[in-house]
């Protein structure tokens, strides 16, 4: 993965906001860096107001930063005409409700210089792909929620792009609607798309991610490859002993900062890796039996938390 | 190319979107209303009845056409920021100002169609009643599409930065200001205060003189129209609609879409 080139490439992205009558400066990203590599799904995630649009829009340009770079395809995001190699879907997209499925695509794929005689093939192409050709020529008043969500990622794919940025692409969908685009986002990957996916559904980012930048009030608190986040969240472990007499439980608690939880026959004690070897010798010293020792994975919703709780560990940055 | 293609793909969406409006048709429906009325005005008097049917019927046309422009006009690109449509195209390879030169030549396409439509019932009327046409009345309708052309092109600078309310403000002003530049010029020329005529000045230069692309009066009397002083007032509408629209691209260039 790191030999692969950067198709986004952010450096010291900085960005304020004028409030008050324009007279006070907000900021609200704080010289932010990340990279998106060539081929990956890149989950971009972090609470609320953390600064995950106003990055996303700064790449779209749609807003301009205040400081720092960014860069998309080795172009400044200023510039206009590399956006034919991109594709943007916003979060709830709100379309032109008059116009029908097929001439909302046309529409787009004009912006972007497609070929007349190409248009019309693409646009009946593009709506089989996100399962749309069935609706081809319903008013988009008509469409459902799930629906247009569907036809906004096929908004931003009928020029066919190599960069696709979907922005909560799976927002208030049913889990029905959710599997679909994820299928949807993990067949524009396989397809050779680069994929750069706002959400808040961190299921979704565990089950097809590649890597993750998570953001919590405008400042980069993670980012890498998933799996060696997840993998780097194995150092604790939970021990479960029976037997275990109060003064020890008191003890390990205090010495090990271990963390209590079960039933008074049978207690689990969740401790670091560090003092595992201790805590388990000075259990069978005060005459508790170890029912089990097993390590604990982190799954993405606790780095998410401690990150946003500012206690990711070292390791894991 | 590439720039016109994206001009005239948002043109003709913007057509679509505002034949749509309901505005736009109470407006019309009383344009036409008042056009009719005008024949049953006339005849309520012996005298000049073809003037005064062609006199209020011009009228009409231009204020009700220039009402449809600042109504419509004024929403035309902060509805796109609003509804957020305005995401998807400008992420698409879209300059700015082809997005603000579409909006412009949608909606002038549109209020040319309705302009059409009121010609068409003038027309029928005056013929209706008996009252004569010529060259006057086609060069008076040819320069209410210049007007009209030019009222669009500062609503459209105004509603590139401003509220639809703040941008009706500013358009109605500037169209009433447009309409007095003269009057107030030719006030300011014989004030004695400097200051005064400097302001004078100052308006003039600044706001364009509306009633330059008013001949209703020689058109009616059937009054000669130098084909000079038409050549002049079609290159200062063609200049102020240029003017405004390369101000209105320039702020828009600097918004943040929020």
């Amino acid at each position: 993965m790191t030999d692969q080139a950067a198709i986004v490439r952010v450096a010291g992205l900085a960005k304020d906001f004028r409030t008050g009558l324009g007279l006070r400066k907000t900021r609200v990203l704080h010289g932010i860096d990340f990279e998106v590599k060539a081929g990956e799904i890149f989950g971009f995630i972090g609470p609320n107001g953390a600064g995950k649009t106003t990055t996303l829009k700064i790449l779209m340009g749609l807003i301009r930063a205040s400081e720092g770079e960014a860069q998309i395809l080795g172009h400044d995001v200023r510039e206009t005409a590399f956006r034919e190699h991109i594709g943007f879907a916003p979060e709830s997209p709100y379309f032109y409700d008059f116009l029908t499925g097929a001439e909302i695509l046309d529409f787009y794929a004009r912006l972007c210089a497609v070929p007349r005689a190409r248009r019309v093939e693409r646009v009946r192409e593009v709506l089989a792909l996100v399962g749309l050709a069935g609706a081809a020529d319903a008013r988009l008043r008509t469409y459902s929620k799930g629906m247009l969500q569907r036809i906004g990622i096929a908004q931003a794919i009928v020029h066919d792009p190599s960069v696709v940025f979907l922005d909560e692409p799976m927002s208030g969908l049913d889990p029905v609607g959710r599997k679909e685009i994820r299928d949807l986002v993990v067949r524009l990957n396989a397809d050779g798309k680069t994929i750069f996916m706002n959400t808040h559904i961190l299921s979704d980012v565990e089950t097809i991610c590649d890597r993750v930048a998570i953001i919590v009030q405008g400042r980069i608190a993670y980012q890498g490859v998933l799996d060696n986040a997840l993998a780097a969240g194995e150092r604790k472990f939970d021990v479960t002993l029976s037997s275990l007499s109060p003064e020890f439980a008191e003890e390990a608690e205090a010495r090990f900062e271990a963390e209590l939880s079960g039933r008074a026959d049978r207690i689990t004690l969740r401790v670091a890796d560090k003092h595992m070897s201790e805590l388990v010798q000075g259990a069978l010293a005060h005459g508790a039996a170890i029912e089990e020792v097993a390590p604990v994975r982190l799954g993405l919703e606790a780095l998410f938390l401690e990150a946003v709780a500012g206690t990711i560990p070292g390791d894991a940055r | 190319m590439r720039w016109l293609g994206a001009t005239l793909a948002i043109a003709g969406n913007t057509w679509r979107d505002a034949i749509r409006s309901k505005v736009l048709y109470v407006l019309l429906f009383f344009a036409l209303l008042m056009i009719a009325t005008s024949a049953t005005l006339a005849t309520l008097s012996y005298v000049e009845r073809d003037r005064i049917l062609q006199d209020v019927s011009l009228g009409a046309i231009r204020f009700f056409g220039a009402a449809i422009a600042i109504f419509v006009g004024v929403g035309l690109v902060h509805r796109e920021v609003d509804r957020r449509t305005i995401y998807t195209i400008l992420s698409k390879p879209v300059e700015r100002s082809a997005f603000i030169a579409g909006k412009y030549l949608g909606l002038v396409a549109t209020l040319y169609a309705l302009l059409g439509v009121m010609a068409l019932c003038f027309v029928t009327a005056s013929l209706a009643a008996g009252a004569p046409l010529d060259g006057g009345h086609a060069i008076a309708l040819a320069l209410i599409a210049i007007e009209l052309a030019v009222i669009v092109a500062i609503a459209t600078l105004f509603s590139s930065f401003s509220t639809p309310f703040l941008a009706g403000c500013y358009s109605l002003g500037i169209y009433l200001v447009g309409h007095l530049t003269r009057d107030l010029y030719a006030i300011g020329r014989t004030a004695e205060s400097a200051a005064a005529r400097s302001f004078t000045l100052w308006v003039k230069r600044l706001i364009p003189d509306l009633e330059a692309f008013n001949r209703t009066i020689e058109a009616v009397h059937r009054l000669p129209i130098p084909g000079s002083e038409v050549a002049w007032s079609v290159a200062m509408g063609v200049a102020w609609v240029v003017g405004f629209l390369l101000v209105a691209a320039a702020a828009f260039e600097r918004r943040d879409f929020r």
